[in-house]
């Protein structure tokens, strides 16, 4: 394109850059600064850089206990969701039975569900069972939450797989459960871990089934202890910050490592 | 295993129930306890008055109050709003943003990997910082209006009935414009090539070429994306509870929201009403993406 | 024994608690008695209670020349003097947030309220029993309404946190007055770099301003918190009356002061405390609440539902920031009615 139609549109591009990126630099800077520093002046470039601020927010402010909450149920749930989801997927993909289209459209069609549809009783249901307020409750509702997604983005991949692979293995005297774990899984490698990067994220930074399920502070996860965070802190901005980075660097490292296989998970659903 | 490995010995691998039984049974276990059962609960609480010990039948009359309560309808009314305008922006910038990339503007790759960022991002994140961003007295919003002399448009964004909902509106399409475009830079590289090098861009045909080539043959992606980030404002919760709660004066509040609150915040502690929220909500959901879904796939055989 | 709030009513409906009346109620501000007084008989002890307090800055009132009488009560044209000549200077006049509370912008409206109609028809009002519409009701809301309209609230009301407003009355950028809870002193009285007032702040209370054609100037809300109770089916009933009693003393009251620094239910003697700051700062809070007489309970402790809900968007937030007219307010508040 001429020239100067591409260095306008290079402006705009740089602009738009600026404004999408803009606030997380802004909160990096903020994260490295104390609460006086940030009331002088807003905008001033971390001087001196108050690295000290990451270990004090994590042992002096509850984040420990957040981070490591979010990591044993987001862990547990995307394990479980993984396991259980590619099972229901490889049988809807690889087995004809007459319901198989029954369930896959239910399973899918529950992904427009709003939430609110199911918050209530969820509430209730966990009270009954002494589930509420734990772990464990979360976990299972976290699971049963992405369920509908993971078959949607594995059924799809086991489903395109060969014939003659199955047949073969079959031949070969392997069971079904055995074609399921030694033969479907490997292949779908990058569809599986897809899902589990997909499940991780949506689960890490998972806030309304979260804030009804959870009120005791030794179970909140990061988003929740984040929102309390925010409440209670005498107004301290550096810390609200610092605690926002720490929030965000999993995410950012996940993201790092799998960006490509991230994208690419992501838009599969979307792209016809 | 014996038993399956005998089915297969013989040769009949069309009905395996147990196998078939032995993989579905966990998913649908958490389906049916924690979804399906769940739904159903909540359709039969909008019937009843239900009270930390007790429950009472009261048949329509949650419907009947929900006909009349105000601040249900201006709560539907937010939410639609918010979810018609915002595919919109979302899609529109989104494709701009993708067709500046696709002709190979330098940077690309760095470009893409800095709009992708904020869908990463928890809506708690995302809603403390666009707070400091929309404060009034020191917020970069603010400020910048200020330095370029345009001191008199600042304002308590957040603060205001007339602004809050449009503010918040631009904070989940800064949200997701980025992943709107990564999908459809997917698209557009996925076209054939020869259809765009026959349609090369000039300078007088370029606004004819984009709407009459490549728009019809992304649109299906255009279409679903369109769908998704509908349905996603439908039921949008995170981003108003850590900002506005549904403040000023209800101009922000949503059916999550109200649900939330009257749920657990009215001190009625009746979850009957709340369920009866749900229900209408879902069947309002659901009625408008198949609608969409309609429209859409009926227009798509017209064109071919 | 156990910790509740007064509202809790059903405990009392259903013969849950125990009659106190045999405590050394001598020993126990009058209000405390009254606030747990069911069908003539006392059945809790409250520890923790707060009003609310108009704080000011006592140098920068000085600056402005203007001296608060001897009952500390601004009539209203002095007190909208007040205002102008602080907004002359550009201050705020008073620093108040309802960013992220639903009680704390509300203040301004439901002190004038219950002192124009004293606590029985305030009472009456606040259940619904009473039309907003009332002349009385509409008078005082106009009367707000030209206070904020001469600039009394900061411009980022509707969005500012409860902590942004302390800091923005006693640090940056300074505001004259902040009408808040007694608690003030859980944020105010901190070290500076955890949000607390500087060094050298000079702390002032005074009265709400009386209000035009009020009844009952001397009227204020009291919050009653928490609270001790106990089981009527005690069979250690002799034990729970010593072990209330042995709290009953000044000495108890004054640590509680000095160390929870929120009022208590326990008569205390500010004169006999070891902690200078706490010793003034009761004795300012002993004064204005000198012959008060009490409604307790904020408007959302006492409203419920609806009208709660209606009440603290449009009172809480909408009114004070001027989003909302009288009209439309009063209409609002009977419609949820």
């Amino acid at each position: 394109m001429p020239v100067l139609t591409r260095t306008l549109v290079l402006l705009a591009l740089s602009l738009y850059t600026a404004f999408a990126a803009g606030p997380f630099v802004w909160a990096a800077m903020l994260s490295l600064r104390t609460t006086t520093e940030i009331h002088l002046n807003h905008f001033a470039f971390p001087n001196p850089a108050h690295w000290e601020k990451f270990p004090d927010a994590w042992y002096n402010s509850n984040y420990a206990t957040y981070f490591m909450n979010s990591i044993e149920v987001v862990i547990a749930a995307v394990v479980v969701l993984t396991i259980v989801g590619a099972m229901a997927a490889h049988c809807l993909a690889r087995y004809r039975f007459r319901l198989n289209r029954v369930i896959y459209f239910i399973l899918f069609s529950t992904i427009i569900f709003p939430p609110q549809i199911t918050i209530i009783a969820l509430f209730q249901i966990l009270v009954n069972y002494g589930l509420y307020n734990s772990k464990l409750g979360l976990t299972l509702v976290y699971v049963a939450l992405q369920l509908p997604l993971t078959i949607y983005i594995l059924e799809s991949f086991f489903a395109r797989l060969p014939a003659d692979l199955f047949d073969a293995a079959r031949m070969d005297g392997y069971s079904d459960w055995e074609i399921f774990w030694k033969v479907s899984l490997p292949i779908a490698l990058p569809a599986v871990a897809t899902t589990v990067i997909l499940n991780f994220i949506l689960l890490w930074n998972e806030f309304l089934f979260a804030v009804v399920l959870i009120t005791d502070e030794a179970n909140r996860t990061l988003p929740l202890g984040i929102q309390r965070f925010i409440g209670d802190t005498q107004e301290d901005i550096g810390m609200i910050a610092t605690g926002l980075m720490i929030a965000i660097v999993p995410v950012i490292i996940v993201y790092a490592f799998f960006s490509e296989k991230l994208i690419q998970g992501m838009t599969a659903g979307a792209v016809k | 295993m014996p038993a399956f490995r005998a089915k297969e010995l013989k040769g009949d691998v069309r009905q395996p129930w147990g196998t078939i039984v032995a993989f579905l049974l966990p998913a649908l276990t958490f389906y049916v306890a924690l979804t399906a059962y769940p739904a159903i609960r909540t359709l039969w609480n909008s019937f009843h008055r239900v009270l930390p010990r007790r429950e009472e039948f009261v048949g329509i009359a949650n419907y009947s109050e929900l006909i009349k309560d105000e601040i249900f309808w201006k709560a539907v009314s937010n939410t639609v709003t918010w979810a018609c305008i915002s595919p919109v922006i979302e899609v529109t910038v989104a494709l701009l943003l993708a067709l500046a990339l696709y002709a190979k503007v330098p940077g690309a790759r760095f470009f893409r990997v800095a709009w992708f960022t904020p869908v990463l991002m928890s809506y708690i994140v995302v809603g403390i910082l666009w707070m400091w961003i929309y404060n009034y007295d020191w917020g970069p919003l603010n400020t910048l209006l200020r330095a370029i002399g345009l001191g008199a448009l600042a304002q308590p964004w957040l603060g205001s009935p007339d602004t809050a909902l449009g503010a918040l509106i631009l904070v989940t399409s800064w949200m997701w414009v980025g992943f709107n475009m990564v999908v459809l830079l997917a698209a557009l590289h996925s076209l054939p090539k020869d259809v765009i090098e026959a349609a090369e861009l000039d300078n007088c045909g370029w606004s004819a070429k984009l709407v009459f080539v490549i728009i019809p043959l992304i649109r299906a992606t255009l279409l679903n994306l369109v769908v998704l980030s509908f349905i996603g404002k439908m039921k949008i919760f995170d981003l108003v509870w850590i900002t506005t709660k549904g403040n000023p004066l209800w101009s922000t509040e949503t059916v999550s929201t109200y649900v939330y609150k009257r749920a657990f915040e009215w001190t009625t502690f009746d979850l009957g009403y709340p369920s009866t929220i749900a229900t209408v909500w879902f069947v309002i959901v659901l009625a408008t993406v198949l609608l969409l879904t309609w429209l859409f796939r009926t227009r798509e055989k017209l064109e071919y | 024994m156990f910790y509740a709030e007064p509202d809790q009513v059903e405990y009392m409906d259903s013969g849950f608690l125990l009659d106190l009346s045999e405590l050394n109620w001598a020993a126990v501000e009058p209000w405390a008695k009254e606030a747990w007084m069911y069908k003539g008989k006392p059945y809790g002890l409250p520890l923790e209670a707060w009003t609310v307090e108009l704080y000011y800055n006592k140098k920068m009132l000085d600056e402005l020349g203007v001296k608060l009488p001897d009952n500390l009560q601004l009539s209203p044209d002095a007190f909208l003097d007040m205002v102008k000549k602080a907004k002359a200077k550009g201050i705020t006049p008073m620093s108040l947030g309802a960013g992220d509370r639903p009680f704390t912008g509300a203040h301004l409206v439901h002190e004038a309220l219950l002192k124009k109609l004293g606590v029985e028809d305030y009472s009456k009002l606040l259940a619904g029993k009473l039309a907003w519409t009332d002349p009385r009701v509409v008078e005082t809301l106009t009367w707000i309404r030209s206070l904020t309209d001469a600039g009394l609230l900061p411009a980022t009301f509707t969005t500012m946190k409860l902590a942004e407003a302390h800091i923005y009355f006693h640090t940056n950028p300074g505001a004259l007055t902040f009408l808040n809870g007694s608690w003030y002193t859980s944020r105010a009285f901190n070290p500076v770099d955890k949000g607390g007032q500087p060094e050298d702040f000079q702390l002032g209370i005074m009265q709400f301003p009386s209000v035009p054609g009020a009844v009952c100037n001397e009227c204020r809300t009291i919050a009653v918190g928490g609270s001790y109770v106990a089981n009527a089916e005690t069979e250690h009933k002799a034990e729970v009356i010593k072990f209330l009693n042995s709290f009953l003393s000044p000495e108890v009251g004054n640590e509680w002061l000095e160390n929870v620094k929120v009022q208590t239910g326990i008569k205390s003697d500010p004169s006999k405390m070891n902690d200078k700051q706490a010793s003034e700062y009761f004795a300012m809070i002993a004064k204005t609440n000198a012959g008060a007489k009490y409604h307790f309970g904020l408007p959302i402790q006492v409203m419920t539902g609806k009208p709660k809900e209606v009440f603290t968007q449009v009172f809480n937030n909408a009114f004070p920031a001027g989003n909302i007219s009288v009209e439309d307010a009063v209409k609002q508040m009977d419609a949820a009615n």
